[in-house]
């Protein structure tokens, strides 16, 4: 107990000692870095003003040419996008590319007369988007800054709205927007202060020191506590793709391949701006419940009704695992398993014959981990022909 | 030895940062901003290691089912989903205590599982207790040894320190950091001294988890709160708004070997309820004791000023709140009142967890009104009621009520009041005036709950005619509050204050004769308007029954000729005055207009001769949820509240003695609200209020058929039954 206190008291010392300087006043160094990050950003205008989607929002400046990083929005559907600059110069633009599972956009300055790839003369203070995402994530309790046009309170060239808070989490994201789970499921930054409003989408999210973080993302809830986040998109965010490609088999016959590409923002950006971006083929939906377990559950009649399980079908993978009935499914693949509906849905999205998952069950008052190899739905074709069991490696 | 080491080495440490930190002259100013980033990590960092992961199986989805009704005009309120993550538990013993916010297990999930950092293994937890008043649960798992953390002391906690709040909702990785919400101490002593204010983020993203200080100690644990509701989600409404609350750590430790023993814990209630609703200017005087409470128990009695509680002085009813609200079923307390002239203290008041419901006790008689007495005259007896049974006879003459010694009965407020103090299975001694011979005769009667029905027919007159009579002259010439005085919470005082008045105002000079007929009123200044129908008999020497009608919405203005036609005839003859106040709104009503109605009932309470055991709130759709939401919030006003096709919405508070409220609920059966207004019809039940409920056959959302009108009028002209 005295060494607690006797180091705390050489804790606040040492901060006493950095803090205060005799003779050398702290400068609030927010200013400066507010000043210079605002000459780096836009407003942009687009497609909007009808229903409750607003047809204004904010973005970032990625090179001095004019290249804007912002989110993949309806904002964006539009051939008259406008953006204005920090000095109020208002300028046409065109979307690059877009990649709503990174949930992004890069879209360019296009001046009169002048094709949309060749330079433009212009010299814009931008973020070194590519220095920036080299640099290790924030953490928890980071402090930050947000710029955004949040609710167009910003006209022309007033500057935009800053905001202060910290990093509360660097973590998965699990929203959705209305019934529908959101594209992006990487990590995001998750802060205290609340920046998704209208019109703050596109905008940056900088450390203490004005660098470049992520970009502030929509208005969406957060499933997990079913409240209203407020988070950015990572510049080094990174996302599994599902993909279709066609290969050549053994007889070099053209067969179409399922596959998980891993994309990241830097990627998309580069290859967006070099003009090489192109979109991924999404594998059609595919009907079906996923591999075949072998579990009955007790009758679904609740809401969320606990996994429970009332018998296991004979020769099945779970009886081979040694399922139980009265076992309690609680966890699969580390997930949660808060009711019988969520785990059928784990089944159908993320498993095949021949996946293999984890399962803990509670079994009395401990939890038992079971693994099991997933079988074909029984009277039913593989609906895949090949699965592939993971992100490619690159 | 080691320690020795572990210092010097430290020592070292902070002698290279104190030379690092020294600036050359050439160098920019150092940044205020970072030590106390480092340093809030460090604090994030201290506490991480007992702030633990929950996970849930099962349950519901919406914690509050979305009902219909609530205060007129505000939207239906929404039901609070789940989330279907994980929430936030803290370690308060090493042997597998962690207490959490009850918001997160609101949804009767039926299995709990815990995860500690540093440790994969997923525990098995168990609910031990709930923290009803606090909003605590207190969780089991199998395991020892796990670290707890330090509490701030709570005379140590000062507004404007910064306070950082941790949760387990947005990572799934219990060995990241937690996260983290940075803000300060807004206030403390809140929610009637039971919580810690922040302006950190608190949601149910860290709900259960901790409130910490920089310095890495626990303030307190993070839950929603609300000083206006109580339960799991109230305060969830405003979560992430700047207002968040934490029980202060010193609290929770304080109350754990409670919990430990798996005995939920319930606030302490002493049973007692207000005589006036000023709760900040007056020093609180007891209006009432509930049956069977802490109170009667001990022995207070209405009328009793409280001046101290546990040592505590106590200004005002808000004081005594701020007292009690910490307090927990069991607590003792001990109380200073001023009775008679003389102050009593009382301890070791053991507060219950529950108060039995007041029951208004029924005797069986309509009254003579305005009759000065002595004695009150009996207008009408109830057939089957005690009164029937003890052969009381309209006519009769009560001169004594009460228990085994009645006292002498002064006039009907008196009588009423003697009512009001007695047990619904009292037996008490009457001693009447035979209005057939003279004769004086001692009856007998065991009282009831007053009763489901209303009399066929009442006979008239109702009034002796001499409102005005008898009444002491007072000696200054015009109180400052008109209104100063409640006449059920002073029996001994006129029953018909509002006559009083009036003739305290009658001593101006040239009085002007009343109007009597539709009149309109309006207020320019204020923006309020209200029609009057004043029965053409009016004479001030008959109190008259106030009927106070809130439109259906969009009538407003447009409906005053035709209710005062409805009413002409039965206004006449049972002396009512009919008032119809104008929502500011095209929508309807709002519950902030319930003050300037008020306002407006208590104008003409001090033009005409209002009976106040007769002032009904009336009202139909939007109008009748704003008569249900009227009539709660001025109870000192209302006796009756009247309302068809009307949900109650709200949760009823309690019946009390002094404040006697009736209720007369009609609704068709083609309604589609009629789910909701039956369950508010039985939500108001279990309060024993009075309840009348009458259902419509082969109606929607129309008035009053004729039968159930006619049934409403007479209970309208009953409410002053005895």
């Amino acid at each position: 107990m005295r060494t607690t206190m006797f180091t705390r008291t050489l804790f606040v010392a040492a901060v006493a000692a950095v803090a205060l300087v005799p003779g050398a006043p702290a400068a609030d160094p927010f200013a400066d870095t507010v000043k210079t990050a605002n000459r780096k950003l836009v407003k942009v205008f687009g497609a909007g003003g009808f229903q409750r989607l607003n047809n204004y929002g904010t973005g970032i400046l990625v090179s001095k040419d004019g290249h804007i990083l912002t989110v993949a929005s309806q904002l964006l559907d539009t051939s008259e996008l406008v953006v204005h600059t920090y000095d109020g110069v208002r300028l046409k633009a065109q979307v690059l590319a877009t990649e709503p599972e990174l949930d992004v956009a890069l879209i360019k300055i296009r001046l009169d007369g002048k094709k949309i790839d060749e330079p433009n003369g212009l010299d814009l203070d931008h973020f070194d988007f590519f220095e920036a995402a080299k640099r290790p994530p924030a953490e928890a309790g980071d402090w930050v800054l947000a710029l955004s046009n949040t609710f167009e309170i910003a006209l022309r060239d007033e500057p935009l709205s800053v905001q202060r808070g910290v990093v509360s989490a660097y973590a998965k994201m699990a929203g959705r927007r209305g019934v529908f789970e959101f594209p992006y499921t990487g990590d995001v930054y998750v802060v205290d202060a609340i920046t998704n409003n209208p019109g703050a989408a596109g905008g940056a999210l900088l450390n203490r020191k004005g660098e470049l973080l992520g970009i502030i993302g929509r208005e969406i809830k957060n499933t997990q506590s079913d409240t209203w986040m407020n988070y950015a998109i990572p510049i080094t965010a990174k996302t599994d793709i599902r993909t279709r490609v066609t290969v050549k088999d053994k007889d070099g016959k053209d067969v179409e391949e399922e596959k998980v590409v891993t994309l990241t923002m830097p990627e998309f950006v580069k290859a967006a701006m070099e003009g090489k971006y192109k979109k991924f083929e999404r594998p059609k939906p595919i009907a079906g419940a996923g591999g075949f377990h072998g579990i009955i559950f007790v009758p679904n009649v609740l809401e969320r009704t606990p996994a429970y399980i009332e018998d296991v079908i004979p020769g099945s993978p779970a009886e081979k695992a040694g399922l139980r009935p009265d076992d309690l499914v609680s966890f699969v693949d580390g997930e949660p398993v808060i009711s019988i509906k969520a785990f059928n849905e784990f089944i159908g999205k993320n498993t095949r014959a021949g996946t293999a998952i984890q399962l803990e069950v509670r079994r009395g008052e401990s939890l038992q981990t079971v693994k099991l190899t997933l079988a074909a739905q029984p009277g039913k074709a593989p609906v895949v022909p090949k699965a592939n069991p993971g992100p490619e490696k690159k | 030895m080691l320690r020795t080491v572990f210092s010097a080495r430290l020592w070292a440490a902070v002698a290279a940062a104190l030379v690092c930190a020294a600036p050359a002259p050439a160098q920019p100013k150092p940044d205020v901003n970072e030590a106390t980033e480092k340093a809030m990590k460090a604090a994030s960092a201290k506490v991480a290691p007992a702030v633990v992961k929950i996970e849930t199986a099962g349950g519901t989805e919406t914690i509050v089912e979305p009902k219909k009704g609530g205060p007129p005009g505000a939207p239906p309120p929404k039901g609070v989903r789940k989330g279907v993550g994980p929430t936030t538990g803290l370690v308060v013993s090493p042997d597998g205590f962690v207490v959490s916010s009850a918001f997160n297990f609101a949804n009767k999930p039926s299995d709990i599982f815990v995860t500690v950092p540093g440790n994969p293994q997923r525990l098995v937890a168990k609910i031990v207790a709930t923290d009803t008043t606090r909003m605590l649960t207190l969780l089991k798992v199998d395991a020892k040894g796990l670290p707890v953390p330090e509490g701030m002391p709570k005379a140590d906690v000062e507004i404007g320190a910064w306070s950082l709040s941790l949760g387990r909702t947005l990572d799934n990785n219990a060995d990241h950091p937690p996260s983290m919400s940075a803000g300060i101490i807004s206030a403390t002593n809140r929610i009637w001294g039971k919580a810690y204010q922040t302006d950190a983020k608190t949601s149910p993203v860290n709900y259960g988890g901790p409130l910490i200080s920089i310095d890495g100690r626990v303030f307190g644990v993070i839950v929603p709160a609300s000083s206006r509701a109580e339960g799991e989600t109230a305060g969830v409404d405003v979560y992430d708004g700047g207002i968040g609350f934490a029980v202060p750590f010193e609290d929770v430790m304080k109350v754990l070997p409670r919990l430990k023993e798996g005995k939920d814990l319930k606030r302490g209630l002493l049973g007692i309820t207000p005589q006036t609703a000023d709760t900040y200017n007056v020093q609180p005087v007891i209006g009432s004791v509930q049956p069977d409470s802490a109170a009667a128990r001990a022995g207070l009695k209405v009328g009793d000023k409280v001046l101290e509680i546990n040592g505590k002085p106590i200004p005002n009813y808000s004081a005594l709140q701020h007292v009690m609200g910490p307090l927990y079923e069991g607590d003792e307390i001990s109380i200073k009142v001023l009775r008679d002239g003389k102050e009593i203290e009382i301890k070791g008041i053991k507060l219950s967890g529950t108060v039995t419901a007041y029951v208004n006790a029924f005797f069986g008689v309509l009254p003579m009104r305005d009759d000065p007495g002595p004695g009150v005259e009996v207008r009408y007896v109830y057939p089957k009621s005690p009164a029937d049974a003890a052969g009381i006879k309209v006519g009769d003459r009560i001169m004594k009520f009460g228990g085994a010694t009645p006292l002498p009965i002064q006039n009907r407020a008196a009588l009423l009041a003697a009512l009001q103090r007695a047990a619904p299975n009292a037996e008490v001694k009457v001693e009447v005036k035979r209005k057939a011979d003279g004769k004086v005769e001692t009856l007998t009667a065991k009282l009831v709950p007053a009763p489901e029905d209303v009399p066929e027919k009442l006979p008239l007159p109702s009034s002796a005619g001499k409102a005005l009579e008898g009444q002491p002259k007072p000696k200054d010439p015009m109180p400052k509050d008109p209104f100063p005085k409640d006449p059920f919470g002073k029996p001994e005082e006129c029953g018909t204050c509002a006559g009083a008045q009036d003739e305290k105002k009658g001593d101006k000079k040239d009085k002007p004769k009343v109007e009597t007929g539709f009149v309109n009123r309006s207020d320019a200044a204020l923006g309020r308007e209200y029609w009057l129908y004043i029965p053409d008999n009016y004479d001030p020497n008959v109190s008259h029954g106030l009927l106070v009608w809130f439109h259906k919405a969009g009538d407003g203005g447009k409906d005053g000729e035709k209710m005062s036609k409805t009413f002409r005839e039965f206004a006449e003859d049972h002396h009512f005055i009919i008032m119809g106040p104008k929502a500011s709104g095209n929508d309807g009503w709002v519950p902030r207009e319930t003050e300037a109605v008020v306002q407006d009932v208590k104008t003409v309470f001090g033009q005409y001769t209002i009976d106040r055991t007769r002032v009904i709130a009336h009202g139909q759709g939007n109008g009748g949820q704003m008569a249900f939401y009227t009539g709660f919030n001025a109870r000192d006003v209302f006796r009756g509240v009247c309302a068809v096709g009307a949900a109650l919405g709200n949760p009823p508070k309690d019946n009390v003695a002094n404040q006697p409220l009736s209720f007369f609920i009609a609704a068709g059966d083609k309604d589609p609200l009629l789910k909701d207004i039956v369950e508010g019809r039985d939500l108001l039940k279990e309060k024993r209020f009075p309840v009348i409920y009458r259902e419509m056959k082969e109606s929607g959302k129309e008035y009053f058929d004729l039968k159930t009108f006619e049934e409403f009028l007479n209970w309208a002209d009953s409410l002053d039954r005895i």
